[in-house]
């Protein structure tokens, strides 16, 4: 574990390093959640809408745009580049797991990023008049486990993705089209539920409805019971599947690794 | 036992073959071409503890290429590879612990942050005990001069400095064998002397070295046997002064010529040629077909000399050769 903690460390304190540039991240991400809490305002104004009130949605929002915040401050793109460049090659002598490693500093970054989220909670609570609380404590417990999951999914869905630049060369399309994948089947975009069925039972059963739909119903309590457990259980095998699958491209990865220069 | 040993290790590499421009972009987006570039090409190699090589071969030879076979970081297309028993590729994380890697071209030094806390992660990396990593940092601080570099930002270090702190996080988990991969590039005569000097102390804790180079000094300083490689093939693989003795046939005699006619020699000795003018003039000679003091004596016959002396080949002009592509592979090995 030392190497790991003591990665997971470096990145606390790059992070540190670049506050400012974090900063002005997340206030980007501000400006996404204020704008869909407007959007979804105007729309409610009238009644509900497939089961959305005001306040349930608000809940919805602050949820699937946390989950999103989780994970994007470090990695993904220090990663390509130092596949791009060759100097993932100094990476690979290290006695250290490749996937493991990325995943501590990864880690590193979700510190700040919980800072964030409780600050725009807050603002929500503050200037919208609340946001629901979870329907229950058991309720509470299953999102927390949820949460816990949302972690290392987002993680590797990022570290696939960015694993084709051993091939491509290329990152800026594969990251392009991988966060519209993920916003709109996770239910970044929209609740899964108000997509037409056959689209959002699709949603349901890929990996992307872990990383905010999940997280979001259980929360809401719109999943209780049996329905929550298989909610988490479909996010549990994707993650189990997804960082084993990533064992398997990575070998593939190293083969087609060519580092040009020195 | 050997350190390393390599058995026909080839790695090829596969490069899109594109059209110029726009369309050349597009036509490969249908009828994908590739092209396959042997950059090593079943290289044979053993290295026993403590020896320190000198590999080296014109740019694009694939030296690059074994050091990262060797070291793990690519998978050979063909052919065995052990070092110190682990199969690099294979157990990659067991084979980076007993070896160490320097890039001169790369840090492996975390760019955003003091050389102190890159080198403190290295020592969690390598599971180092702190009395331990305190012994080698006292170590490397007295031959790098790493004291000053501690609180440093890595960005912010000259180059030379870099590679003083590059060689310190290489060296700090003590590794039985180093690669080298150009180690004193770009740095300036005194910084080169202190690393050749640090890397002859390496030597002697006995640590096998193995590095490539395009600067002969390097060579001559720290290795006694050298591998020339071209077009990813072993080209020689001997001892440094054998390699003198086989590829540098050809030697001169500077003469500073009193009175005579030295040309009158070419007659007797077929083969030698004289250049020049006079009085100073140059005798080149093939050193099998004749010795220094046969020339000499030969000169003397026709002309009086005033100075002379001997040139010793140089592994410049034979590594020179080997670039220009000189030296032919079947005539030697």
């Amino acid at each position: 574990m030392r190497p790991y903690r003591s990665l997971f460390l470096m990145s606390l304190r790059r992070m540190l390093t670049y506050r400012l540039n974090a900063l002005i991240g997340w206030l980007g991400g501000a400006a996404i959640l204020i704008s869909s809490l407007a959007v979804w305002n105007a729309l409610l104004r009238n009644g509900d809408i497939g089961g959305y009130d005001w306040e349930t949605m608000k809940g919805y929002l602050l949820i699937a745009w946390a989950m999103s915040a989780v994970g994007t401050s470090y990695g993904d793109w220090h990663m390509a580049n130092r596949i791009r460049d060759g100097a993932v090659a100094t990476d690979l002598t290290k006695p250290v797991d490749y996937q493991s490693a990325r995943f501590a500093e990864q880690l590193g970054g979700l510190a700040f990023e919980l800072v964030a989220i409780v600050v725009a909670a807050l603002a929500v609570i503050v200037f919208t008049g609340g946001i629901p609380a979870p329907a229950g404590l058991g309720q509470g417990l299953l999102f927390a486990l949820s949460f816990a999951m949302v972690v290392p999914l987002k993680f590797i869905i990022w570290y696939i993705t960015t694993m084709v630049c051993f091939w491509t060369q290329n990152y800026l399309g594969v990251a392009w089209a991988r966060d519209a994948v993920v916003w709109v089947f996770s239910g970044g975009l929209i609740p899964l539920s108000l997509m037409p069925s056959w689209l959002g039972s699709l949603a349901a059963a890929l990996p992307f409805a872990g990383l905010a739909a999940t997280p979001a119903a259980l929360y809401l309590g719109q999943a209780s019971g049996t329905e929550a457990w298989k909610l988490l259980a479909v996010q549990a095998f994707w993650l189990i599947t997804l960082w084993l699958g990533a064992r398997l491209l990575w070998r593939g990865a190293l083969r087609a690794l060519t580092v040009h220069g020195g | 036992m050997g350190l390393v040993k390599a058995r026909g290790l080839t790695k090829v590499f596969r490069r899109p073959l594109k059209d110029p421009g726009l369309r050349g972009s597009l036509k490969h987006l249908v009828q994908r071409k590739f092209k396959e570039q042997m950059a090593v090409d079943g290289i044979d190699l053993d290295i026993e503890p403590g020896e320190a090589v000198a590999y080296v071969g014109p740019n694009g030879a694939g030296k690059s290429t074994t050091i990262k076979l060797l070291a793990g970081i690519l998978v050979p297309t063909a052919g065995t590879v052990e070092v110190i028993g682990v199969r690099p590729h294979v157990d990659r994380m067991t084979n980076a612990r007993n070896i160490g890697v320097l890039f001169g071209q790369r840090t492996q030094l975390w760019w955003d942050l003091p050389v102190r806390e890159s080198l403190t992660l290295l020592r969690d990396m390598y599971k180092l005990s702190e009395p331990f990593y305190r012994k080698r940092i006292e170590r490397l601080d007295g031959v790098l001069g790493l004291g000053e570099l501690m609180p440093v930002l890595v960005r912010k270090l000259s180059l030379g400095q870099r590679m003083r702190a590059d060689l310190a996080a290489a060296l700090l988990h003590q590794p039985k064998i180093v690669y080298l991969d150009e180690p004193t590039i770009g740095l300036d005569i005194s910084v080169k002397d202190k690393v050749r000097e640090f890397l002859r102390d390496l030597r002697t804790d006995g640590t096998t070295l193995m590095l490539t180079t395009h600067d002969l000094g390097d060579i001559e300083d720290v290795c006694e046997r050298i591998i020339i490689i071209d077009e990813g093939r072993k080209i020689f693989d001997g001892p440094l002064a054998d390699m003198k003795d086989r590829f540098a046939r050809v030697r001169r005699i500077h003469l500073q010529v009193a009175s005579g006619y030295p040309q009158k020699i070419v007659e007797k000795l077929p083969g030698v040629e004289v250049s020049g003018e006079l009085p100073e003039i140059t005798v080149t000679f093939d050193r099998f077909a004749y010795t220094a003091g046969r020339i000499i004596s030969a000169v003397l016959e026709v002309a009086e000399i005033g100075e002379f002396h001997l040139e010793e080949p140089a592994i410049e002009d034979v590594v020179r050769k080997v670039y220009a592509g000189e030296l032919l592979r079947d005539a030697t090995v």
